[in-house]
């Protein structure tokens, strides 16, 4: 009785370590890719990385660029500035994300054209993406200058990108148009796993369609919503490419977010030390929300 | 059937075998060959902006001859201009050697450790040809690290003929007569004066603009200790001068990130005047890209309280310390200064030559009227106030100038706030 006992256990062991095996060149490459980087850099948070010898100069100075980023200005604004981005940018995402997957999930919405056409915007490569939305803003040879003139919205030109918190707006319209496409499938797919019965059920109750969305819909996507908040905050802290295009950081800073400043700071000032401490704080928000969401995935039972 | 090829079977497989061999063969023979002649690398912007012969269209014939008479190769490595600051930097700290000869544009001092002091052994006859006031920028630590090989002054760019219907027949000589210009050509959907302030940083950004104007006010970025100098009537007479333009500016500079953009306003017909490197002498009088073509014209920046000034462009060729041959790398930097391939960089890509008889030779000259103009800037100061930390400098002064150009600031206290950033960046310089 023993013995088969002990000979089960070893049978269920065998297959535990040959996955362990077959998954080690897997955790080896993850390990290069992506340890090894984020090590490096939390190493380099520590220096004062410089080239000033003519060398990439490692001066270990422990934690002081971390309280240096508590008194730099730059980093106060960048905060500010990363904080409104990324706050309008998720609410906006999920408002429009789910008004177009409650648009497509009825049945006139149902043909699968309106599906390829939303996925546009999303398939667009980021610098292309920002390209086109430069012309569009130009503030001479602009399309949106030229719709609203004709439309007689405005008299004259706007500058659209002239104005610190006015071209912040500008970049998250077309964060939100380029990030909603991919939210409205998310939610989408969620919807149409809600069972048709409970509508049915609460329309014989005599719940409008407001209620139904309010008691049914609603509660049926909460872990959907907190996926895609989640999912949605960490790529709003990644912004870059459209900044960089649009207006690098400008005017006066009002786009400067936390990631285009650690850009700026490292390969433009060349201070590698006080650039990796800004990314860290970048990593560390994104790796908390990863962790988050991660939870979120687990089943129920199981968080 | 007749076979194409009057060939049997086995002369067929002769054929193959003998080809397989010669196959085997040409990479040994192609090996020696390489071992024989030298290799070299060279990192620089990609046309339209100032780029060697083979990687631009001139002296692409001399370019093969040279690398034939000198049994080398040499390779280009092209990015977009934006994007060589961070390339070299990560290149650099990487330590690896990657390329021999660098372009450099105003950042000799930053990256002046990374490279080999040559100027020394350039050709008497070269240097006596260059101004000696190329040679500043490129100076640092008192080791001079590189050699300009384009004139790159910003100098004034006007359209003759909106400045006529506004009644002006000549440019403006002095900021009192900018300023009426640029007002009185303010009409019908048209601007007196666009530029690029949406960058703050660099050589062509917000900052380096100001600091034309500061110095035709008679000031000065630093003092002979390093310290700023510039938070005084003379700083801020020249930012005033700048806000000043602006009811008369194209309302997009502010947000222009790049000198083509505001270029474009220009060549478009839609700005009277603007100051811009010489290079936009050839796009604007190019038929297909320009409406402008035959209106446009050169003159010194207008004079303020100290005359005129500008700044310099400062495109340099650098060789780097991992360079395996720096003698050959000497050699074609001399090649690219030489003077028919100076004279064809000129006339073919409308970038000036540096070399002063160049400058002056009359084919030059009429193919570029503008050489002249930017001859008798060099006559004035342009100093560009180029070191080690410059990207950081510029971005604190021109930020603040960005809020003072938005109307968020003034004069003075955007002054007095970039004095403070300037200070404490210049503290930890070491």
């Amino acid at each position: 009785m023993l013995a088969a006992a002990h000979a089960g256990r070893r049978s269920i062991l065998q297959p535990q370590r040959a996955a362990q095996l077959f998954l080690l060149p897997s955790i080896v490459v993850l390990l290069l890719l992506l340890a090894i980087p984020v090590l490096y850099s939390i190493w380099l948070s520590l220096t004062d990385a410089n080239l000033s010898a003519g060398r990439l100069d490692t001066p270990f100075v422990g934690l002081e660029n971390y309280s240096n980023l508590l008194q730099d200005k730059a980093v106060h604004n960048a905060l500010l500035n990363t904080l409104y981005f990324t706050v309008v940018e998720v609410g906006g995402v999920l408002l429009l994300g789910l008004s177009t997957a409650l648009l497509l999930n009825h049945p006139l919405g149902r043909w699968s054209g309106f599906r390829v056409l939303l996925l546009l915007p999303w398939a667009i490569a980021p610098v292309a993406n920002a390209v086109l939305w430069k012309w569009i803003y130009h503030a001479n040879y602009g399309v949106l200058n030229a719709i609203l003139k004709s439309l007689g919205v405005i008299d004259s030109n706007v500058t659209w990108l002239g104005e610190p918190f006015r071209a912040l707006n500008m970049l998250l319209i077309v964060d939100i148009w380029k990030s909603t496409p991919f939210i409205a499938i998310l939610l989408l797919a969620a919807l149409q796993n809600i069972p048709r019965s409970l509508y049915r059920a609460a329309r014989m109750d005599g719940a409008s369609a407001w209620q139904s969305f309010r008691y049914i819909t609603l509660p049926s996507l909460k872990i959907p919503l907190a996926i895609a908040a989640i999912l949605q905050t960490i790529w709003s802290l990644r912004t870059f490419d459209l900044i960089f295009v649009l207006t690098k950081g400008g005017p006066a800073d009002g786009t400067v977010v936390m990631n285009f400043l650690a850009y700026r700071v490292t390969f433009n000032f060349l201070k590698f030390g006080y650039g990796a401490s800004i990314a860290n704080l970048i990593f560390l928000t994104s790796l908390l929300l990863a962790i988050a969401y991660m939870r979120l995935l687990k089943p129920v039972g199981r968080r | 059937m007749k076979p194409l090829l009057p060939l049997s079977r086995r002369e067929l497989l002769k054929t193959a075998a003998a080809s397989s061999l010669a196959g085997l063969a040409w990479p040994v023979s192609s090996q020696q060959a390489m071992a024989q002649s030298k290799t070299l690398s060279v990192f620089a912007p990609r046309p339209p902006d100032p780029a060697p012969p083979g990687a631009a269209k001139f002296s692409e014939a001399a370019f093969a001859e040279w690398q034939k008479a000198n049994d080398s190769s040499v390779s280009y490595d092209l990015v977009p201009w934006p994007e060589l600051h961070d390339k070299m930097a990560t290149t650099f700290a990487s330590g690896e050697h990657v390329w021999d000869v660098v372009y450099m544009s105003g950042w000799v001092p930053e990256f002046a450790k990374f490279l080999t002091p040559f100027s020394a052994k350039l050709s008497k006859e070269l240097v006596d040809d260059l101004p000696k006031s190329s040679f500043a920028t490129v100076t640092w630590g008192g080791e001079t690290s590189g050699v300009v090989f384009t004139l790159s002054l910003l100098t004034l760019f006007h359209n003759t003929e909106l400045l006529q219907k506004a009644g002006f027949k000549e440019a403006p000589k002095t900021w009192d007569e900018l300023k009426a210009a640029a007002k009185e050509t303010t009409r019908d959907g048209q601007f007196g004066w666009v530029l690029n302030y949406g960058e703050p940083a660099g050589i062509g950004g917000t900052a380096s603009y100001w600091m034309c104007f500061l110095q035709q006010a008679g000031g000065k970025l630093y003092n002979d200790d390093a310290t700023p100098a510039f938070n005084n009537d003379a700083g801020r007479a020249a930012l005033q001068m700048m806000i000043d333009l602006m009811p008369y500016t194209d309302p997009g500079s502010i947000s222009y990130v790049g000198i083509n953009d505001a270029t474009n306003v220009m060549t478009a017909g839609k700005a009277a005047m603007m100051m811009n490197w010489p290079f936009m002498w050839k796009p604007a009088n190019d038929p297909a890209a320009s409406k402008i073509v035959g209106k446009l014209a050169g003159a010194l920046l207008p004079a303020g309280p100290a005359g005129t000034a500008s700044i310099d462009g400062t495109d340099a060729w650098t060789i780097t310390k991992t360079s395996k041959d720096p003698d050959l790398a000497i050699k074609l930097i001399e090649f690219y200064l030489d003077k028919e391939v100076q004279k064809r960089q000129a006339i073919d890509t409308g970038w000036l030559p540096i070399r002063l008889s160049i400058l002056s030779d009359p084919e030059v000259q009429s193919a570029l009227p503008n050489a002249a103009v930017v001859l008798e800037q060099a006559k004035h100061p342009y100093d560009s106030y180029v070191t080690p930390d410059y990207n950081e400098v510029t971005v604190a002064i021109g930020t603040e100038i960005n809020k003072a150009l938005a109307g968020k600031s003034n004069a003075k206290d955007a002054l007095a706030e970039a004095e403070s950033l300037v200070s404490a960046i210049v503290k930890k310089r070491s």
